[in-house]
């Protein structure tokens, strides 16, 4: 009798060092494109692995090579759930097409969390900035700095995508409760010579414009080297969003007034900690704001 | 040594190098794939050859597969289709919205072959009845043409949710409990099964019927077909609109592969086709390539972006290793066929 109580024990015990010591979870970190050369998404990797570190996970980070390549993210995710990751925070290129990928992960014990990009799977907690209250902040900004009554313009993002919906709407809403005479509301597909060319016929079209926001810093700065061209950039005020360091460049250079940070840093790091939570049989909230801040001349150093 | 014996001694050699080009330039191919696999084996042993993992790369590769050989055929002609990508994205947009009206599943499956056929058919009437100078320029306009209208019919924004029966061709699980016992995870991509079935269809097509014959024919010395009395023009038609078809299968097995019909589908995936076919040892100029070629080189490139995955490695890794394969199996050519002419 003692020998089996020692034998269980001994099992019990070295099983339980097993799970506690050595087996370390493997989270997977899948985003939009690689960080190198893309500074948001650089620093949601850099939050990954701090958090990686901090809390003892192995990290891997895969990424497509640019954001329309969605079959690479697929076969990214489909190789790992073969390799045995244990958990995936992912930021979904095409929230639809990866969909029945991220169903395979869950139906095989592996969770998923999305980051930036809310996703179609039922269930999924999204971790990531609220877009509308962002954009709100922004349309709150042009309504403070320009009499009401003016002419402004909006410049979507790619409007099929969640994403560049809630920007447009929250902006729209906000500038048009505080009065403001919404003259344009295109999309210039987060691109920035797009959203210069798309600026350039705005202000042919209205002479008397007053301000723009742009749905992200890329077409901000076009639309900034738009207004330069046509002498208006004094007269305009540009609001972007991201506070990527391009932007914030030329917020401190007072071309652009102002736009918004997404705390891209807080999205890596929550998304590692609460994919891990998942993997370790806990529960978390359907919805985790990583929070927005409006950036000015007075803190766009931080930006850069 | 005399001078009689060392040019003996060289002639047998010779002979036995020049016996050995034929098996190279026909298994040569397959020879790299053996070696990739057992170097990713043995850098993975636990993940690589396990049955999940294999499965997943003959999935990844599917779509892609069918597109690879429908280029190579209109590659066999000394033409190009750039435009396979955007015909993968309009059948896979056509599918989505017949699948939206309420169509019947079986007339919806048929949407995705006939979009392609059609668009097929439009190139190959393009290139032979307007006499574009060259095919690169009337694919390179549908291009643009099809993905265009393409997000016209859809307005741009993903359709989602297709039913069971349709997404069977590329998200379907032959079981195999019979083999592996009740309940068990094993299973074969119906995928896989249409993939080896079409690839067989068009080797049978390419080798043993008078038109595969033409094909080649046409691409060897386009003159000569013509004196030959071959009406080279109906044959492109038919060349153009086999590689629309088969883009349009592409787009059947994308549907189930993503349940999702979105306006990126197939971007640039005409430069992963001529990828695999150029890889595969199918020549640019024309009238030399094999449809086992076209399979080897899919699945070089499916082999090396499922092995870089597994290990981690960067994407700009993979997109540099694959431009560098790229060079190297034809430089490997150019070497070849300049030995086979010395001897």
């Amino acid at each position: 009798m003692k020998f089996f109580i020692s034998i269980i024990t001994t099992t019990l015990l070295f099983s339980g060092s097993l799970l506690a010591g050595s087996h370390a979870k493997t989270i997977m970190l899948s985003t939009k494109g690689p960080g190198a050369g893309n500074p948001f998404w650089a620093s949601v990797e850099a939050g990954a692995k701090d958090a990686a570190e901090e809390f003892g996970v192995n990290l891997i980070i895969l990424s497509p090579p640019q954001e329309s390549d969605v079959m690479a993210q697929v076969a990214q995710i489909e190789d790992q759930i073969a390799k045995g990751v244990d958990g995936i925070a992912i930021a979904p290129t095409d929230p639809n097409a990866v969909a029945p990928i991220l169903d395979d992960a869950m139906a095989s014990g592996v969770p998923v969390v999305y980051i930036d990009t809310n996703g179609i799977n039922e269930g999924v907690t999204f971790i990531g900035t609220n877009n509308i209250n962002g954009a709100a902040l922004a349309a709150q900004y042009i309504c403070d700095n320009v009499p009401s009554g003016s002419d402004v313009a909006i410049l979507q993002g790619m409007i099929t995508q969640t994403t560049g919906q809630h920007r447009a709407e929250g902006s729209s809403k906000g500038l048009k409760a505080c009065g403001m005479n919404v003259v344009a509301e295109l999309p210039a597909n987060w691109d920035t010579a797009q959203g210069m060319s798309v600026t350039e016929d705005i202000i042919t079209g209205n002479p008397n414009l007053k301000a723009i926001f742009a749905s992200n810093d890329n077409m901000g700065l076009g639309a900034i080297q738009a207004l330069k061209n046509a002498d208006m950039l004094d007269d305009v005020v540009v609001v972007g969003f991201d506070a990527n360091p391009d932007a914030a460049a030329s917020v401190m250079a007072g071309e652009m007034s102002a736009t918004i940070a997404q705390f891209s840093y807080n999205m890596g790091y929550m998304g590692v900690e609460n994919a891990l939570k998942l993997a370790n049989g806990e529960s978390i909230p359907d919805n985790i704001d990583t929070g927005t801040v409006l950036v000015t001349k007075e803190n766009a150093a931080d930006f850069m | 040594m005399d001078h009689g014996e060392k040019r003996l001694m060289d002639k047998n050699q010779e002979t036995l190098f020049v016996r050995l080009i034929p098996f190279f330039e026909r298994y040569g191919i397959l020879l790299l794939i053996l070696i990739m696999i057992a170097v990713l084996h043995l850098l993975q042993p636990d993940v690589f050859l396990s049955w999940r993992n294999v499965t997943n790369i003959f999935k990844q590769v599917s779509w892609q597969s069918m597109l690879a050989l429908g280029v190579f055929m209109v590659i066999v002609t000394a033409g190009i289709d750039l435009s396979v990508g955007s015909i993968i994205m309009l059948s896979l947009m056509g599918l989505a919205i017949a699948s939206k009206a309420g169509m019947p599943w079986y007339v919806v499956m048929l949407v995705a072959p006939a979009i392609g056929f059609l668009c097929g058919m439009f190139n190959g009437i393009g290139i032979t009845l307007l006499r574009m100078p060259h095919p690169f320029i009337m694919t390179l306009g549908t291009l643009y043409i099809f993905r265009g209208i393409g997000n016209l019919i859809s307005g741009g924004v993903p359709i989602t949710g297709f039913a069971e029966q349709i997404r069977v061709i590329g998200n379907g699980k032959i079981k195999l409990d019979a083999f592996f016992g009740e309940g068990a995870r094993e299973y074969i991509p119906t995928s896989l099964i249409l993939m080896i079935v079409i690839f067989f269809i068009f080797w049978v097509f390419l080798n043993h019927t008078r038109i595969g014959k033409w094909i080649y024919a046409i691409g060897g010395n386009p003159g000569a077909a013509r004196a030959a009395g071959i009406n080279v023009d109906r044959i492109l038609i038919v060349v153009y609109t086999l590689c629309g078809f088969l883009a349009g299968i592409g787009g059947l097995i994308l549907a189930g592969r993503t349940n999702s019909a979105y306006p990126n589908a197939g971007l640039q995936s005409e430069l992963d086709a001529i990828a695999a076919v150029i890889i595969g040892g199918a020549s640019f100029f024309g009238g030399r390539g094999t449809v086992l070629g076209v399979f080897a080189g899919v699945m070089i490139m499916g082999i090396l972006r499922n092995g870089l995955n597994l290990m981690n490695v960067s994407v700009f890794w993979q997109q540099v290793l694959i431009g560098s394969i790229i060079i190297l199996a034809v430089y490997i050519d150019v070497l070849r066929r300049q030995l086979a002419t010395r001897t």
